[in-house]
């Protein structure tokens, strides 16, 4: 009698729990491509968000970091595009660079945005300092400043944006390419070899600020930071200091808004800062699997844990759901061909350079 | 401080902590021996492991790892001629053939104590300069860097052999292999063929593997055989320590060498060990036995490549400019604790950066033991016919490779320098220059660029420029003031017109002149900015090999030993099966191609009892397979699939 007993509670038990609730993910495992080195800042973020994602998305499926560097980003991407199962378990990291070369219509990019569904987004922005040498005291002094100059790599990549910001502001600053990352050219700054910088905002609140509070560095502006319906908006990060856009106002009394200039720097700091980073699945992955991984970034982002974290390893900036801003990705990434030739242009002619 | 530093003592009283470093030691340990896996490696797979521990164990881990990989990268360098990883190549040179000669005892415990000197000179060096450090690094400008690059080359001048029109070939060779990729001037890739494979360039590991590793393992199977040519086990383990007393100038020289690469961003580990190297060669009176076995070509570089990581934690702890991949991913595992690098770090986590330090110094000592405690064992190997070991180096090797990109144009690399590094060695030529040329060749074009757009011609003026002009000028300058001294002994010149014309030396000179043709006229079609480092070493590489073709067409210029007939085809057929396993792994994948590959290895060359050698390869497949996914390293699957 009371082996019956106990056999019917385990069965009603079982039945709480019945088989039509198994989660997607259930026992699967995610294979998540990353298309640089480890250790690089895209990695970094990838082995960041892995273990609340592991945690957070129905089912818990474990996820396997896979670096696949070369090609600047592309062999992985391209590697992924060709070769990604559409069933959930692969998930792909995308990079600045891949971002950049994609909009840029690199003829190497095999790999196409449209063809992937965003399921989270997080970017970043970066400073402009100078030192006290140059005469500078606030970014509008910019205008008609002499002496510049400023390191970059060659070819540019994250340093895109800032090229054109002096492009649209209207400073000609001398600069000098071939170094091999933003680290030594901050080096150069401090020995004054160089004396116009820009630098992630991370790394200005971290390495900058203290020269800063020297009198060895001058705050001037940010990038600047693209909201969801396309302005730019103050760097939730640095907000006391003022945006590209508002210094081109400061100058030149007048909205940049609508120029060929402004819609070649604004679409490249969305795509390659504001949303520089995001994970992505092949177009065709399975309804299911798209609603849970959508429910992990949900309930990561409403982890207390992951938002003390998160606060330390990516700052103020939102770490948002794919399906949400999706359609304001796609935009950003999507130039038209006349900014692109634009860009082109300007780097060819500006500074020999051909992209 | 003294109080910070002996408070970061007592974390590692802790039973667990103590053990987390353990494991770090001998994740750094298996790396390092496994054949072109180094630092890199050895961090990257810790750290998935690593995030799940507490900011100060994460970092004891990595560092402790970061230590030891190149104490137990000497074992597998000095016993089997491969690199365990690209910065302890100088070990072959010196290393293998003392193993050759039956002292691998005698070369390991010189260089497991140099390591370990080294690596506490590191530590203590490390501890001294945080003061000081961030006026330093600021001091030295692009200028001052370029310039250090060019001693870096000059050093190489010491190790270009008797022939010097070879040793510069080699060099040459080297370099322009490193010119391919990214133009740091232009934004133009160099000699990339299309192939998204070589738009980064080829990485150094397997550069390092192909040269080194490859050609030695293929002329040890080819010749039969064990490793050791002489009878009698390798006494020798208090002769190692007392060779280091002996030179324990050596170890200091080296060890600051070391740490000063690896401050400077401009150079790095590779760098760092070739240059104390150049050194040691470049300041010893009789030099008649380097390349043939030196201890002080082993003491030198192994005290130097164990300090160039802790002087590498310089720029990047106070800096946040790490000078190695492998400081770079130390870096991200900080930030990914919230802790910046940077000027703060003193202030704000002192007590993390005397973690750091006490983890390289107790890793050092450990690392240093472990690999003493199990190199009698292993120093038998080289007793065994080496026909029974030579699949699985060879696979491991293969392994080594492909982590570097994941493309199978890391194992197209490796067996094509394998054969290059085949061809250079029976044909005499010196291979040291190739490696450095390789190396140096980024940072020197990169920093002149640098220099050239931030000074103009004033870069010149500057007295850090004058100071390393006159380093670089003055062993030349010695040198020749000897050499007038000295009066000429008569025989000299004419001993080498042996009149012999050896099939090896003409076809690698005429593959290295039409390589050096393809390179002109390839880069002759580059943008400005790109094309002028290029075209200027292909046309010195098209005149020297000329000249050299000439000399070897004439017999002039013959190697000093000629390999024997049936050496060379046993030699060729590796190479060929080699090339198969390439196009095998393409279509079937590495597990069963590697199979394949024991499978006649053992019977073929070992000659092994057919049941044996299927036991044999069933095992060494399951061992690799294990291995792959404990390390999560991966293979390539093959076309179809299997």
């Amino acid at each position: 009698m009371r082996a019956l007993a106990v056999s019917l509670l385990v069965a009603v038990a079982l039945a709480g729990t019945a088989p039509a609730q198994t989660p997607y993910y259930a026992g699967k495992a995610i294979e998540l491509l990353v298309p640089t080195a480890v250790g690089g800042a895209t990695d970094i973020l990838a082995r960041f968000f892995a273990p609340f994602l592991e945690r957070h998305i129905p089912g818990n499926p474990s996820i396997r970091i896979r670096n696949m560097p070369g090609g600047g980003t592309l062999l992985g991407m391209n590697w992924f595009a060709a070769n990604a199962k559409a069933d959930g378990t692969m998930m792909l990291a995308s990079t600045v660079s891949s971002q950049v070369a994609y909009i840029l219509r690199n003829p190497a990019v095999r790999y196409e945005f449209r063809k992937l569904k965003a399921v989270l987004v997080n970017g970043s922005g970066a400073v402009f300092y100078a030192s006290p040498q140059t005469g500078l005291r606030r970014a509008r002094d910019l205008a008609g400043a002499s002496g510049l100059t400023f390191g970059s790599l060659t070819p540019p990549g994250v340093e895109l944006p800032a090229l054109l910001a002096f492009e649209l502001l209207g400073v000609q600053p001398k600069v000098v390419f071939g170094f091999e990352s933003r680290g030594p050219i901050r080096l150069a700054f401090e020995r004054g070899e160089l004396n116009l910088d820009f630098q992630a905002t991370f790394v200005y609140a971290s390495q900058v600020l203290p020269l800063v509070r020297q009198g060895k560095a001058v705050p001037l502006m940010t990038l600047g930071f693209i909201d969801e319906r396309g302005r730019m908006v103050r760097d939730p990060s640095v907000p006391d200091l003022p945006t590209v856009y508002e210094v081109y106002q400061q100058i030149h009394g007048l909205k940049p808004d609508g120029l060929l200039r402004w819609k070649a720097y604004a679409g490249l700091v969305a795509a390659s800062w504001t949303y520089g980073r995001a994970l992505w699945v092949p177009e065709g992955t399975p309804e299911e699997a798209l609603r849970d991984l959508r429910a992990g970034v949900d309930r990561m982002t409403a982890d207390p844990e992951f938002r003390r974290q998160a606060e330390q390893v990516l700052g103020p900036y939102p770490v948002l759901r794919g399906d949400r801003v999706e359609q304001t990705l796609h935009r950003n990434m999507t130039m038209t061909l006349d900014v692109v030739k634009y860009i082109r242009e300007t780097i060819r002619t500006k500074y020999n350079q051909h992209i | 401080m003294a109080e910070a530093a002996l408070q970061a003592l007592q974390v590692f009283a802790n039973a667990d902590r103590l053990g987390l470093l353990l494991a770090g030691i001998v994740g750094g340990i298996v790396v390092g021996i496994l054949p072109g896996m180094g630092g890199i490696v050895a961090v990257s797979l810790l750290l998935p492991y690593v995030f799940r521990l507490d900011a100060v164990a994460a970092v004891a881990v990595l560092t402790g790892a970061l230590a030891v990989v190149h104490t137990s990268d000497t074992i597998t360098s000095v016993l089997i001629g491969a690199p365990g990883s690209a910065a302890s190549a100088t070990s072959v040179i010196e290393g293998h053939p003392l193993a050759r000669q039956g002292q691998a005892a005698r070369a390991l415990s010189a260089a497991f104590l140099s390591s370990m000197i080294g690596g506490l000179l590191g530590a203590l060096g490390l501890t001294l300069s945080i003061p000081i450090a961030r006026p330093l690094v600021l001091a030295l400008g692009a200028p001052e860097l370029f310039m250090l690059t060019l001693l870096g080359v000059s050093f190489a001048g010491s190790l270009l052999g008797k022939d010097v029109r070879k040793g510069l070939l080699s060099g040459l060779m080297g370099t322009l292999l490193g010119l391919v990729g990214p133009s740091p001037a232009a934004a133009q890739v160099r000699f990339d063929f299309g192939s998204l494979y070589l738009m980064d360039g080829i990485p150094l590991p397997v550069v390092a593997l192909g040269i080194f590793g490859v050609a030695e393992v293929v002329d040890l199977l080819a010749r039969g055989g064990s490793i050791a040519q002489v009878e009698g086990l390798g006494r020798g383990w208090l002769e190692g320590v007392r060779d280091v007393l002996r030179h324990r100038w050596l170890v200091v020289r080296g060890a600051l060498i070391g740490m000063w690469a690896g401050i400077l961003p401009a150079l790095g580990a590779t760098a760092g060990t070739w240059m104390a190297y150049g050194h040691v060669v470049a300041t010893s009176r009789d030099r008649e036995r380097f390349g043939k076995g030196d201890i002080r070509g082993i003491i030198a570089p192994e005290s130097a490549n164990n300090a160039v990581a802790a002087g590498d934690l310089i720029p990047t702890l106070l800096f946040m400019v790490p000078g190695s991949a492998s400081a770079a991913i130390l870096v991200g595992a900080l930030l990914r604790y919230g802790i910046l690098p940077g000027p703060r770090i003193l202030t704000d986590h002192l007590d993390l950066v005397y973690v750091i330090i006490w983890s390289y110094a107790l890793a050092s000592v450990i690392g240093a033991g472990i690999c003493f405690a199990a190199s009698p064992a292993l120093a038998r190997l080289t007793r065994v016919p080496f026909a029974k070991l030579g699949a699985p180096v060879l696979v491991a090797m293969a392994l080594g490779a492909y982590q570097a990109s994941q493309e199978m144009g890391d194992l197209v690399s490796l067996v094509a320098l394998g054969a290059l590094g085949w061809f250079m060695s029976a044909a005499g030529w010196p291979r040291a220059p190739f490696l450095i040329g390789f190396v140096l060749v980024g940072p020197m074009e990169r920093y002149f660029v640098i220099t050239k757009n931030l000074y103009g011609w004033t870069w010149l003026a500057r007295p850090g420029v004058w100071v390393l002009a006159a380093a670089l000028i003055a062993p030349f300058v010695w040198a020749s003031i000897q050499r007038l001294r000295r009066t000429r002994p008569a025989s000299e010149v004419p001993s080498r017109q042996s009149g012999r014309r050896v099939a090896v030396d003409v076809f690698l000179t005429a593959w290295v002149t039409a390589v050096f043709v393809v390179g002109a006229v390839l880069a002759a079609q580059l943008v400005p900015g790109a094309r002028e480092l290029p075209l200027l070493v292909a046309g010195a590489g098209i005149l020297l090999s000329v000249a050299q073709l000439f000399a070897v067409f004439r017999g002039h210029d013959a190697p000093e030993e000629v390999p024997e007939p049936a050496r060379v085809r046993a030699s060729l057929l590796l190479l060929a099966a080699l090339a198969g396993f390439v196009v095998l792994t393409e279509w079937v994948g590495f597990l069963l191609t590697a199979a394949m590959f024991t499978l006649w290895v053992c019977l073929r060359l070992a000659r092994m009892h057919p049941g044996f050698a299927v036991a044999y390869t069933a095992v060494l497949a399951v061992l690799v397979g294990r291995l792959a996914s404990l390390l999560s390293l991966h293979l390539p699957a093959g076309r179809l699939g299997l």
